[in-house]
């Protein structure tokens, strides 16, 4: 029996087992998982993690209507503990009140059969759990070296790791429903610190994939967080004032996630959320649209089929700058009275645009380049936004110098709206990726 | 009868940890055997023969429930049963670890085989000073099985008679209704009230391979409400919420829960009116319980011991100089009785304690678990925490706060020409190699002339660790721990955490208003 045959049998033993207990519906999920961490500091093996995990959530719908829910986690699969477990999640179901809105997805919602069970989506790499320890170190040690030798300024570390991960998802509930899918994922990150008289500044970088083989030279993410510490040295605050900002992709792509994050139909319904009573109108400039797109093929983000087991396509969230749907799980999508669409994201992105970076710091000014912000400055229900920010100064079209200590404010739909100009720099190095951002204007707080 | 879920072993009823015997619980929760374990030990050991390291094993059985009440129906009641244990190995300043989901001594075995594997890559001489605590030092020479709870006397800080696991789902679903009419009782304007309540506890074992092995039983409570207020197409929301290691009844009494309504009601209100705050270096005054997050950011993570023995902090060599104005002394305190914070012992089996940080402005102490501690020859702090079995213990605040001063709030907001008042706050995040830590204020006000003129919204302060506090001016004789709600973050592990502080003045603080 493969590992899939076999979870599948405990995950529709389970829902058999509801069935008989008295639940009216209810769905599990199982997951299996197997994890390595090698971290190395300063040149030396500093620590080496191992696990091999699962767990099972289950939940249970119960009463007249099916609308009683309780749910329930753990990791001990065997079937006393499952069958105590089943037993006591609808006892609480039952003693719970009902939630009309509560309920599995309409089977006509369901992720399609060829979709089900173990999908070609390539994110499963089967080398990954046959990379030798001795290869992972090297990486590590590597990437950590090649960030230490970039500039006799590097003083320090906080190490270089190599983690990698492979498991299995299995999904089965009432209405018939059962899937699973495997999935891997490495990833190189590597931490330094450069100093110059009192100073010391941290830059980090990594980099991930679903297959090793594809995986970035570790050599290269090195450098890159040896140059991203490098440039903070001799950081300095400017005037409060009020600037254009061009977000880097990560701080793009962070910013991004944030703005979706508000479209999630939990935020909707709840009426709790800037995006609210906004489908169909303008929220962003012209030049912006936003994808998510869970079926691209070897993505991070990728997957066959949601926690739900409703189907995942891709969607346009934002077309030139209009909003076009919300996240709907299929709870939210019965709160809004319309179809769901899976409230979980896969890989979202905003369309590049024809900008080189260069072009966009080009055309500034005076204003920030924006590369780290902090801090938990950003209101979902009125999209207020206010982080602590570093970056670089531009002066001319210039990066000057390093900016630290300041702090940048606005609120999400002006941002979106003030988005002047896109880059040509989109990467999928994240499950939610962005090109480079100009936006127009911001209020810096500095001295 | 349908009550909540039975989970962990014995939930009825709760024993204090002095009246506790390790080897029962073990076998009750794990049904395993002290001497199974101490084989386990000593297969992970192996690998440290002739190298200065220790190993230990962390268990965790037990429970945590949850229930929501949103938009007038409850959601869904969960509850998440846990039952894994850790096995770690540390060779000087090197670490393996490996944890199981599901407790056997098959699987045990197993981990102390992967953690073990660190010791390939140890130097010969670590030049390391083993540290171990009173307690395990006193295991080691009584032998576990006469000590017991004699030799030493572990704090007895949790006040619970029975497990918050026991909490009937009626009366808790009562409670969230009572809390929900209420709010939306408050003003015609609350038009959502989402309130939750959480309930955990956890048998933790600890043994370690000096022989020693200790036990401990924590619960943790929780209420949270978050109101929603509309008006005119604006919409807000406020927060509250508390909890510590008390009796879940405490929970039920009108005084504590009506409490935490009427804050969140009221901030949701007062919000809809507010202005944005000013942005610019600026005059602060941060109110006494919660804004101590600023403690928590400025100096307590950049004094915690991994990133000092790195020399990685912007604190690192700063031992015995001045970081702060002399009115600024901060404490970190794990021994305050049914706090969040607070713990009978760390996730090493180290009793907590109370450790001076900063003295009259200047620095006094780093936080210490066991690896650190050795490394630099200094002493264990109790501060060796995880967020669960899953992860090797690392160097952690409990509670930590300002100690007070002289000054009266009235006259600390009084002095203030022109300034800013901040009262609640979101949270935080600090840098702690370049010390810049970032704080937003969910709910602040500005000063005009010592007096308090108008609501304002999204301030977001920023300041430099080492620097800031040193423009701390006046400290207030209102010293508050918050009520109960923080979780910190660290290198990807929650822990739950208190914060405290009087009210302060700060002078000349970056504040990130939207407002040029």
């Amino acid at each position: 029996m493969s590992v899939f045959e076999k979870l599948e049998d405990i995950a529709t033993g389970v829902i058999e087992k509801a069935r008989r207990y008295g639940a009216s519906e209810s769905d599990v999920t199982i997951t299996t998982r197997s994890a390595v961490e090698t971290t190395v500091r300063l040149g030396e093996v500093e620590k080496l993690e191992g696990a091999q995990m699962r767990g099972l959530q289950f939940r249970a719908l119960c009463g007249a209507k099916g609308t009683k829910t309780a749910s329930s986690s753990t990791s001990d699969l065997s079937p006393q503990a499952l069958d105590k477990l089943i037993k006591e999640t609808i006892a609480t179901a039952e003693a719970s009140e009902e939630d009309p809105f509560a309920g599995l997805p309409e089977s006509e919602d369901f992720a399609p059969d060829y979709l089900r069970h173990n999908f070609a989506l390539d994110i499963f790499d089967p080398e990954v759990e046959h990379i030798p320890v001795e290869k992972k170190i090297q990486l590590a040690l590597a990437a950590e070296e090649a960030a230490r030798q970039a500039d006799k300024r590097i003083s320090n570390s906080d190490g270089a790791s190599f983690s990698d991960s492979a498991g299995v998802i299995v999904h089965a509930n009432s209405r018939g429903f059962l899937g699973s899918y495997e999935g891997s994922h490495v990833s190189i990150s590597v931490g330094v610190v450069a100093s110059q008289d009192d100073e010391m500044q941290t830059g980090g970088w990594w980099a991930s994939n679903r297959r090793f083989s594809n995986l970035e030279e570790a050599e290269a993410v090195g450098r890159k967080a040896a140059e991203r510490a490098l440039r903070q040295l001799g950081s300095r605050k400017v005037k409060s004032q009020e600037v254009p900002v061009i977000f880097d992709p990560l701080m793009a792509g962070r910013l991004l996630a944030q703005f979706v994050g508000a479209a999630s139909g939990a935020h909707i319904y709840r009426k709790s959320s800037f995006l609210v009573d906004k489908l169909g109108e303008v929220v962003a400039s012209k030049g912006v649209t936003i994808i998510d797109d869970p079926l691209m093929a070897g993505k991070l983000g990728s997957h066959p089929f949601d926690s739900e087991g409703l189907a995942c396509k891709k969607r346009t969230i934002v077309e030139e700058g209009k909003l076009l749907t919300y996240l709907l799980s299929s709870y939210a999508a019965r709160r809004l009275n319309t179809k769901p669409n899976s409230g979980s994201l896969g890989n979202l992105y905003l369309q590049a645009g024809d900008s080189s970076p260069e072009d966009l710091i080009g055309s500034v000014k005076n204003g920030l380049y924006l590369t780290s912000v902090s801090g938990p400055g950003f209101k979902v229900i009125t999209g207020d936004y206010s982080l602590g920010a570093s970056g670089i100064w531009i002066e001319n079209g210039k990066l000057a110098y390093p900016v630290s200590g300041i702090t940048i404010a606005s609120d999400m739909l002006s941002m979106f709206k003030n988005i002047e100009a896109i880059g040509n720099d989109l990467d999928f190095r994240s499950s939610t990726s962005s090109p480079s951002i100009k936006i127009s204007k911001m209020t810096v707080a500095g001295q | 009868m349908v009550s909540a879920i039975n989970s962990g072993p014995d939930a009825a009823k709760l024993l204090h940890s002095s009246q506790m015997t390790p080897e029962k619980e073990l076998h009750d929760a794990f049904g395993i055997t002290y001497e199974q374990l101490q084989k386990v030990i000593a297969e992970a050991a192996q690998g440290t023969a002739g190298k200065q390291g220790f190993c230990d094993v962390f268990l965790q059985a037990g429970s945590a429930h949850a229930i929501t009440l949103d938009q007038e129906v409850i959601k869904n009641a969960s509850s998440a049963h846990v039952n894994g244990a850790g096995v770690r190995v540390v060779v000087g300043d090197k670490t393996g670890y490996s944890h199981t989901d599901h407790v056997n001594t098959t699987n045990l075995k197993r981990c102390a085989t992967i953690a073990r594997a660190i010791c390939e890559h140890a130097r010969e001489n670590h030049n390391l000073e083993l540290k171990e605590s009173r307690e395990e030092s006193a295991h080691r020479s009584c032998g576990y099985s006469e000590s017991g709870a004699d030799i030493f006397k572990p704090h007895n800080l949790y006040g619970n008679e029975e497990s918050p696991t026991n909490w009937d789902l009626k009366e808790k679903i009562a409670l969230l209704k009572k809390m929900d009419r209420m709010a939306r009782d408050f003003d015609p304007r609350i038009s959502n009230v989402s309130v939750s309540l959480a309930a955990e506890d956890y048998v933790i074992i600890i043994a370690t391979s000096r022989g020693a092995i200790f036990a401990d039983r924590r619960p943790l409570v929780r209420l949270n409400i978050a109101c929603q207020a509309e008006e005119n197409g604006k919409r807000e929301n406020g927060s509250s919420g508390g909890g510590g290691r008390f009796d879940f009844r405490t929970l039920l009494e009108e005084d504590y829960w009506s409490d935490h309504v009427l804050i969140a009601a009221r901030q949701a209100i007062e919000l809809l009116s507010a202005e944005p705050a000013p942005a610019g270096e600026m005059d602060v005054v941060l109110g006494s319980g919660w804004p101590g997050v600023l403690i928590h950011e400025a100096v307590g993570h950049g004094l915690e011991g991994d990133f000092n023995r790195k020399g990685t902090s912007a604190f690192s060599n700063l031992m015995g100089s001045s970081v702060a104005s002399k009115l600024v002394t901060v404490i970190d305190d794990g021994t305050i009785a049914e706090r969040r914070g607070s713990l009978n012992m760390d996730d090493e089996g180290t009793p907590t304690g109370r450790t001076v940080l900063i003295e009259n402005g200047k620095l006094t102490g780093y936080l210490q678990d066991k690896q650190n501690a050795s490394l630099m020859k200094a002493s264990l702090t109790g501060n060796g925490r995880r967020q669960d079995y899953r992860f090797a213990p690392i160097p952690r605040m409990t509670n930590t706060y300002m100690a007070e001063g002289t000054s009266s709030p009235d006259e600390i907001i009084a002095s203030v020409k022109k300034g800013i008042f901040a009262t609640t706050f979101g949270g935080g995040q600090v840098d702690i190699t370049n010390g810049d830590f970032t704080f937003s204020a969910t709910g602040a006000y500005l000063i005009e002339n010592g007096k308090i003129t108008k609501p304002i919204k999204g301030a977001t302060l920023i300041g430099n660790g080492p620097k800031a506090l040193h423009k701390v001016v006046m400290v207030g004789n209102d010293v508050a721990l918050d009520r109960g709600i923080g979780t910190c973050g660290k290198d990807g592990q929650g822990v739950p955490v208190g914060v405290g502080m009087p009210t302060i003045r700060i002078n000349g603080i970056t504040v990130g208003g939207s407002k040029n």
